[in-house]
C-alpha cells in the first residue's frame, strides 16, 4: 500500500521524538478523486486529482510540530520528522515501542467507471426535462473520492483504511415570465455509487425542481425577532453551527468558546438530547477510527439538558484528563488534526410537526438552508434559509426565500420549547470548514420550535 | 525550477496520443506556519510541495487533471488515465486553448512580487517576529482570555507550457502576521476580533502595532447586541467592502452569464450602480499583490475598467465562455482591483453620519446570483450624531445588491495598499437592517 515497512516507520517516529515530546504520529495518504459533469446536455467535463504524501506530527502538551512531504523515501520522511521534532527544546529521547501490524479496516471499494457515470448523468438530464418544461439548464455531477490511509503512532499502534466517498449534485435553472430561479440538491455518502438508484435520482430531481418552482412565488419579508419552527432534516444546521462548533474542545481548552466551564451544568430544557455520532454506516461523518487512531464512537453532548461532553481530540483529551471522543480529524496529510464534528443531531421528542406549527401565532417555518457559520466566543450563529413559509395563526401561509437567521447558541438552546417526533438526518453534501480544512459531516434535527430568533 | 519534467510530460502525452493538445502547469510552493497563544508555541508547520496541473484537449474534448506525485512511474500512469478519461467525454467545440496571438510574449520587467529569501530565512527569525507580537498583545491587555498570533508565509513558483506556443514562468510570495484577541464580555460572552497585515517581502512586515489594533477591535465589541429593525445609513468598513462587492463581480463572470445565473446579463454599458463608483483592474503595477503578466490560460493581462461612473464596462470572459456566448474574450477575472477612493477618512465618514450603522464584519448570509437579492448577518456599531454609541451584533441586512450599490453616497480614502483589492470604506443610504 505504501513503500515503508513497519521498521522504517518505527525509525521515523524515533527520529521525530529524538529531542523529546510525548507523542508522535505518521499519516500516510494516497487519495484519488474524480468527477464527471453534465452541462448543456452533454457530459463534457472531467476532473481527476491525485494526492499522495505523508504528514508527521510531534506533540508535547498543547504544542505541535508538523511537517509533510510528498516524497515517501526514508530520507525525505526522516527530514520531515526532524523538522516536526524541532519544536522540542532539547529534551531526552523518547522510546517508541515496536509497531504492531496495522490492520486494514475496510476493503478497497471499486469506483464507478466513467462510462457508467456518464449514463447516469444523461438519464438525469433526460428525466429533468420531462419533469418541467420550464427548465433551461441542468447541471449534474458525480464526484468520487477514495482516500487510502495508513496511520501509525508512538504508542506502537496503527491502522490502514480505505475511505470511499461518493457525491451526486444536481442543479436546475428554470425560467418563467422573464424570471429565473435555481434549484439544487445533493447526496453524499461514504460508499461507492450503488446508492445512486433511479428512485434516488427521482427523489432528488423532484426536490430540486420543486425548490426552483417554489422560489418563483416566494419573497423576503420585513425582518425582526420572531418564533422560528425549524423543519426536520436540513435544519440540523442549527446543531452544527449553534452547538457543535462551540463544543469542539480546542475552543474549550483555550477558553474561547461560550460553553467553556459548563460541563455538568444544565444548559437547556430536559427534553433535549444532542449527540455527535461517528458510527452511522456510510454517513459522511462516519469514522471507523479517527485520524489520530481513536476508535469511532457516539458521543452524547447534551443529555436531557445537561452538558455531558465536549468533542475531544488527543490534545484536548490529554489536557482535560479524559479519553478522546474520537473527533480528531484532518482534511489530508497536509493538515494537523483538530477536534471536528461527525454527524451531529438532536434526538427525537414527542410533539407532532402539526402541533408545533399550530402553536405559533406569527413566525417562520424554515425548511431548507444553504450556508451557515458561528462566532465561537460570542456564540452568535447564522444560517441562510433558502426556502420557508410565514406562519400566521398556526398555519403556513406566504412562501419565503433567501433570509438569514441569526441567534446566539446558548440562548437559542434555552428558547427551544417544543421538540418533534420526526428526527431526520440530512445527507446533502455537507462539508464543514475550520482552520482552512474541510471534512465531510452530516447533521439532523426533528422539527423544533425556537421561541425567538432574528430573521432578516 | 527545473523545466525538464514539463518537457518530459509533454513528450509522454505525445507518445500516448499524438493528437492531444495540452496546458501544463508545474507548481512549487514553500510554506511556514507558526501559531502562538498566550506566550506558548501552539503549532509550527513547515512544508514544500511540487504538483502538476494538466488540461488535455483531444478532438474537442477537455479534461482537467492534478497530481502531487511527480515520480516518473506515477506520472506515466497519470497521463495514461487522463488520456483515457478525456477520450470518453462528449466533444465540446468551445473548449479550446487560447488564441496564441493573445499570449503574453515575455518582455515585461520584474514585477517585484517575489521574496527570494523567504524560504531560506532562519525559522527562528519568523518565530521571533511572532513571539514579539504575542508578547506585545499580552502586555497590552493581560486580562484577555486568549491572545493568539499567527504567522504564515508562502512562496509560489509556476512554470507553464501550452502546446500551441506558450511558455511562461511566474513567482510570487506573501507573508502575513495576524493577531486575534478574545476577551471576557457581558452575559458570559467571549467577543473576539483580530487584525492582520500582509506583505510581499518578509522585511516589510511591521513588527509592532498589529496586536494593539486587534485588541482595540475586540474590546470595542463588548456589549454588542441587536438594535431596532429599520432603515439606516450603512458605513461599510474598508476590509469587508470586497465581500459586499463579490456578488457583482460573480455576476460579471462568463460562467454565470452562460449559466443564466447573472443579474447583470444584458447590462453591459448600462448604468447599474452609483455614478460615484469607479473600479479598474490593473495587474501591471510592480510591487502590488495580484500583479501578473498573464492569466492561467497564458493570455497577456492588461489594465481594464470594470465600472466608470457606475456604468458596467466589461464582463470577465475567457476563451471557453467567449465561444459559448458567441462574443470576444476579455479576461478570466480580477487580479489587482482598485476602486477610486474619496477624500474622507473613516473617522470623517462617521462624524458626518447620523442614525447610521458602521458595519465592521459580516456573519454569514448569501446573495442569490440570479436576482441579486441578499441577506447577510452583520456586526458593527450604531452611530448617532456623528458618534459611535453602541456596539451591535446579531442583525441582518437585506435587499438587492444592485439597489444597494446604487445608493452609495460617499467614499473613504482608507484602503489598505497591501491588499489585492484596494477598496475604501463606503457609505450606503437606506439599507434595511433586521434586529429587534
Amino acid at each position: 500500500m505504501f513503500p515503508l515497512s513497519e521498521e522504517q516507520l518505527h525509525k521515523i517516529l524515533s527520529i521525530a521524538l529524538s529531542r523529546g515530546g510525548e507523542y508522535a504520529d505518521i499519516f500516510l495518504e494516497d487519495t484519488r478523486m474524480s468527477s464527471l459533469e453534465l452541462q448543456d446536455n452533454t457530459v463534457s467535463q472531467a476532473q481527476q486529482v491525485m494526492l499522495y504524501g505523508a504528514g508527521i506530527r510531534v506533540v508535547q502538551g498543547t504544542e505541535t510540530g508538523y511537517a509533510y512531504t510528498m516524497d515517501m523515501s526514508p530520507e525525505s520522511m526522516q527530514q520531515a520528522a526532524r523538522f516536526a521534532g524541532s519544536i522540542q527544546r532539547a529534551g531526552s529521547m523518547c522510546h517508541v515501542p515496536m509497531l504492531k501490524p496495522a490492520p486494514i479496516l475496510t476493503p478497497d471499494t471499486p469506483m464507478l467507471d466513467p462510462e457508467a457515470s456518464e449514463e447516469i448523468l444523461l438519464s438525469i438530464n433526460r428525466r429533468a426535462h420531462e419533469i418541467s418544461p420550464l427548465i433551461v439548464r441542468v447541471k449534474a455531477t458525480i464526484a468520487q473520492r477514495m482516500q487510502t490511509i495508513k496511520f501509525v503512532c508512538s504508542e506502537g499502534t496503527g491502522f490502514s483504511d480505505h475511505r470511499p466517498r461518493t457525491t451526486l449534485f444536481i442543479s436546475v435553472v428554470l425560467q418563467k415570465d422573464n424570471q429565473t430561479q435555481m434549484g439544487f440538491g445533493s447526496r453524499m455518502y461514504q460508499r461507492g455509487a450503488e446508492f445512486i438508484t433511479p428512485e434516488l435520482i427521482e427523489e432528488l430531481l423532484q426536490e430540486t425542481v420543486q425548490q426552483a418552482l417554489f422560489l418563483f412565488d416566494a419573497k423576503q419579508i420585513e425582518g425582526g425577532e420572531m418564533p422560528v419552527v425549524m423543519a426536520a432534516g436540513s435544519s440540523g444546521i442549527l446543531m452544527h453551527e449553534a452547538i457543535g462548533h462551540a463544543f469542539e474542545a480546542d475552543f474549550i481548552r483555550t477558553g474561547e468558546s461560550i460553553f467553556t466551564g459548563k460541563l455538568g451544568q444544565r444548559i437547556c430544557d430536559n427534553h433535549i438530547t444532542i449527540v455527535d455520532d461517528g458510527t452511522q454506516p456510510h454517513d459522511a461523518g462516519m469514522l471507523r477510527y479517527d485520524d489520530e487512531g481513536i476508535r469511532g464512537q457516539r458521543t452524547t453532548l447534551v443529555d436531557k439538558g445537561i452538558l455531558t461532553s465536549y468533542l475531544h481530540d488527543r490534545i484536548s483529551a490529554r489536557h482535560f484528563g479524559v479519553q478522546s471522543t474520537g473527533n480528531g480529524r484532518r482534511e489530508s496529510f497536509r493538515h494537523i488534526p483538530l477536534p471536528r464534528m461527525r454527524s451531529t443531531y438532536m434526538c427525537a421528542g414527542e410533539a407532532s410537526e402539526e402541533d408545533i406549527i399550530r402553536n405559533v401565532k406569527r413566525g417562520i417555518y424554515a425548511q431548507t438552508f444553504t450556508n451557515g457559520q458561528v462566532q465561537i466566543g460570542a456564540g452568535d450563529f447564522t444560517f441562510f434559509m433558502k426556502k420557508g413559509y410565514l406562519i400566521e395563526n398556526g398555519h403556513l401561509t406566504t412562501p419565503l426565500r433567501d433570509m438569514n437567521i441569526i441567534g446566539n447558541g446558548p440562548q437559542a438552546l434555552q428558547h427551544i420549547s417544543m421538540v418533534g417526533n420526526n428526527l431526520k438526518i440530512d445527507h446533502s453534501a455537507g462539508m464543514c470548514g475550520k482552520g482552512g480544512q474541510r471534512v465531510g459531516v452530516s447533521q439532523g434535527l426533528p422539527t423544533i420550535l425556537v421561541d425567538k430568533l432574528v430573521v432578516g | 525550477m527545473n523545466t525538464d519534467i514539463l518537457y518530459w510530460v509533454a513528450e509522454e502525452i505525445g507518445r500516448v496520443n499524438r493528437n492531444a493538445a495540452y496546458k501544463l502547469v508545474l507548481m512549487r510552493n514553500y510554506e511556514d506556519n507558526i501559531n502562538i497563544r498566550n506566550g506558548q508555541i501552539e503549532k509550527m508547520l513547515h512544508a514544500s510541495a511540487t504538483s502538476l496541473a494538466m488540461n488535455l484537449l483531444i478532438d474537442g474534448r477537455d479534461g482537467f487533471f492534478y497530481t502531487n506525485n511527480v515520480q516518473t512511474d506515477a506520472l506515466k500512469q497519470f497521463i495514461y488515465n487522463a488520456e483515457k478519461t478525456t477520450r470518453m467525454l462528449e466533444p465540446d467545440e468551445s473548449r479550446t486553448l487560447a488564441d496564441p496571438e493573445r499570449y503574453y510574449k515575455g518582455d515585461g520587467d520584474d514585477l517585484k512580487i517575489f521574496d527570494d529569501s523567504l524560504s531560506s530565512i532562519d525559522p527562528s527569525a519568523k518565530l521571533h517576529l511572532a513571539q514579539k507580537n504575542n508578547s506585545e498583545g499580552i502586555s497590552l491587555q493581560p486580562d484577555l482570555i486568549s491572545f493568539q498570533t499567527h504567522y504564515s508565509d508562502r512562496q509560489h513558483q509556476a512554470l507553464y507550457l501550452i502546446s500551441n506556443g506558450f511558455q511562461g514562468y511566474e513567482q510570487c510570495s506573501r507573508c502575513t502576521l495576524t493577531s486575534i484577541a478574545t476577551a471576557n464580555g457581558e452575559d458570559g460572552q467571549h467577543p473576539a476580533d483580530g487584525w492582520g497585515e500582509t506583505r510581499i517581502f518578509f522585511n516589510d512586515l511591521p513588527d509592532e502595532g498589529i496586536a494593539r489594533v486587534a485588541i482595540d477591535r475586540t474590546m470595542r465589541k463588548i456589549g454588542g447586541k441587536p438594535t431596532k429593525s429599520g432603515k439606516y445609513q450603512m458605513i461599510l468598513e474598508s476590509p469587508i467592502v470586497g465581500s459586499f462587492l463579490q456578488p457583482i463581480l460573480n455576476a460579471m463572470n462568463g460562467q454565470y452569464l452562460h449559466g443564466k445565473m447573472s443579474f447583470l446579463a444584458d447590462k453591459l454599458h448600462c448604468q447599474v450602480i452609483s455614478p460615484l463608483v469607479n473600479i479598474v483592474d490593473d495587474p501591471l503595477i510592480p510591487g502590488t499583490r495580484g500583479a501578473c503578466y498573464f492569466d492561467y490560460d497564458g493570455v497577456a493581462t492588461q489594465p481594464r475598467s470594470l465600472f466608470s461612473n457606475g456604468v458596467l464596462d466589461t464582463y470577465f470572459i475567457d476563451t471557453i465562455f467567449a465561444k459559448k456566448l458567441g462574443t470576444k474574450p476579455t479576461t478570466q477575472g480580477i487580479h489587482h482591483l482598485i476602486m477610486q477612493s474619496g477624500n474622507q477618512t473613516l473617522q470623517q465618514l462617521i462624524a458626518n453620519a447620523d442614525n447610521a450603522i458602521l458595519v465592521t464584519d459580516f456573519n454569514g448570509g448569501n446573495c442569490d446570483p440570479t436576482t441579486g437579492n441578499f441577506s447577510y448577518g452583520i456586526e458593527g456599531f450604531y452611530i448617532q450624531n456623528g458618534r459611535i454609541v453602541q456596539p451591535v451584533s446579531g442583525m441582518n441586512i437585506t435587499g438587492n445588491i444592485l439597489d444597494a450599490w446604487k445608493r452609495v453616497t460617499a467614499l473613504g480614502n482608507d484602503f489598505d495598499p497591501w491588499e489585492t483589492e484596494l477598496l475604501p470604506s463606503i457609505v450606503f443610504d437606506d439599507i434595511s437592517f433586521g434586529g429587534l
